[in-house]
Parts: C-alpha cells; sequence; structure tokens
C-alpha cells in the first residue's frame, strides 16, 4: 500500500516542477498568481500523502484547514495585481 | 480488505494524475484566463478525490467517526466551492489589470468595443457594466 502512496509523491512532485518550470517561462502576472495556487494544492497533496504513510490521525484536519485556508493566498495575490482596485 | 485498499489507490492515484495534467495544461494554454480556466479540474476534482481517499483510508484504519465524517464533508465541498470563488477573484483582477487576451480565446467579449460602431447590435450588457467601473484599463488582444 505504501508504494501507492510514495508513485502518488512523485507525481505530485512532478507536478510541483512542471508548474516551477512554468512561472519560470510565463510573461503576464495572473499565470504566475494561478500556478502559485497550483504548487499550493500541491504541496497540500503531498503532506496528505505523507501523513498516510506515517499513520498520522489528524490528516483529515491537514485537509481541512488547507481547503479553506486556500483562498487567502489567491486573493491577496488578485488584490496586488490590481494595486487594491476592487 | 483488498477492494478498499484498490478505491484508496485509484482515488489517490486520479486525483494526482489530475494535477499532473492540470500542471501540463499550463503550457498549452495561451493566456492567463485560459490557465486559470484549465486550473479548475486540478482543485474540483483531483483534490476532492484524495480527500476521499482519505478518508476511505482512515475509516478502515480507525474505523467511523462523526467528527471525522463532518471534517470530510466540509473538506469536499470547500475544495469546489472556494477554490471556485478563489478562481473567480483571480480572473476578475486579471481581467480588470488588462493582462493581454489571445486570438484564440473564444468567444472574447472583452474585446469587441464597448461602443458599437455600425447598427447597435453588438453592445451587450456586460460591456456596459464594464464601463461603468471608471477608470478600469481598456483590454488589448495579442
Amino acid at each position: 500500500m505504501s508504494i501507492v502512496f510514495w508513485i502518488a509523491i512523485c507525481l505530485f512532485a512532478v507536478a510541483i516542477a512542471i508548474a516551477l518550470a512554468r512561472v519560470a517561462t510565463a510573461k503576464d502576472l495572473g499565470s504566475r498568481a494561478i500556478i502559485g495556487d497550483l504548487v499550493y494544492f500541491a504541496a497540500v497533496g503531498i503532506l496528505t500523502m505523507i501523513a498516510m504513510l506515517v499513520d498520522l490521525t489528524i490528516m483529515l484536519d491537514v485537509i481541512f484547514l488547507a481547503s479553506l485556508l486556500g483562498i487567502l493566498s489567491t486573493i491577496a495575490l488578485s488584490r496586488i495585481l490590481t494595486r487594491g482596485y476592487r | 480488505m483488498l477492494i478498499v485498499d484498490v478505491l484508496i489507490a485509484v482515488f489517490v492515484l486520479t486525483g494526482a494524475l489530475l494535477m499532473v495534467t492540470s500542471a501540463l495544461a499550463m503550457f498549452r494554454a495561451k493566456d492567463a484566463l485560459s490557465r486559470i480556466n484549465v486550473f479548475s479540474p486540478a482543485t474540483g476534482l483531483g483534490m476532492p478525490l484524495v480527500l476521499l481517499g482519505c478518508y476511505i483510508y482512515t475509516l478502515q484504519h480507525e474505523g467511523f467517526s462523526v467528527y471525522r465524517l463532518l471534517i470530510a464533508i466540509v473538506g469536499f465541498l470547500s475544495f469546489i466551492i472556494v477554490s471556485s470563488i478563489a478562481s473567480n477573484t483571480l480572473s476578475r483582477s486579471t481581467v480588470l489589470v488588462g493582462s493581454p487576451v489571445h486570438r484564440y480565446t473564444r468567444p472574447n467579449r472583452l474585446v469587441e468595443p464597448l461602443v458599437p460602431v455600425d447598427g447597435g447590435e453588438t453592445g451587450d450588457p456586460t460591456a456596459e457594466t464594464e464601463t461603468a467601473h471608471g477608470d478600469g484599463p481598456a483590454q488589448r488582444s495579442v
């Protein structure tokens, strides 16, 4: 069972690597903001896989908080893009 | 027991593959609005599948609990709803800041003229609400 979690960790790591390569080649700031959001969710996935590998009992709490608070970084980046103009 | 393991593996691997697919689609999308659009399978389907696999794993190893079921349901719904609101906010600010829209992005009401030049049939109410904002910079096409 743990080989599945390791494969999933590798897939999330590949997703993060591809996304960071795309950040380096992107031209506009909106693309960079949304790719940063993708890196955040892939990191949450890696944390979930590690929590299942070592049998932590708080893994559902981790995903719960991450899904509720993931909006904050995106909204902050969008406010930065428009310089506070709504 | 074996069927539960297969279910966990399918859910987790499908979620991870959707994330990789969404990261690869960032190369194929031409502008920022399309990239925000192709990001939605990762958070709308991939992360809820990962959470479902994690909840089944918890159910298998630690038994049923009302608290964990509640946490899982709220997390499942918030992955869909909260990330959609975040994408909407980010795409709105991307439009307001005047980032270029590729000509392959279609239908594109943003680069149509705000004031109808001939006839008067091309003006739509969304364009009038865009002019109501005042000093938002104009859209330009690539």
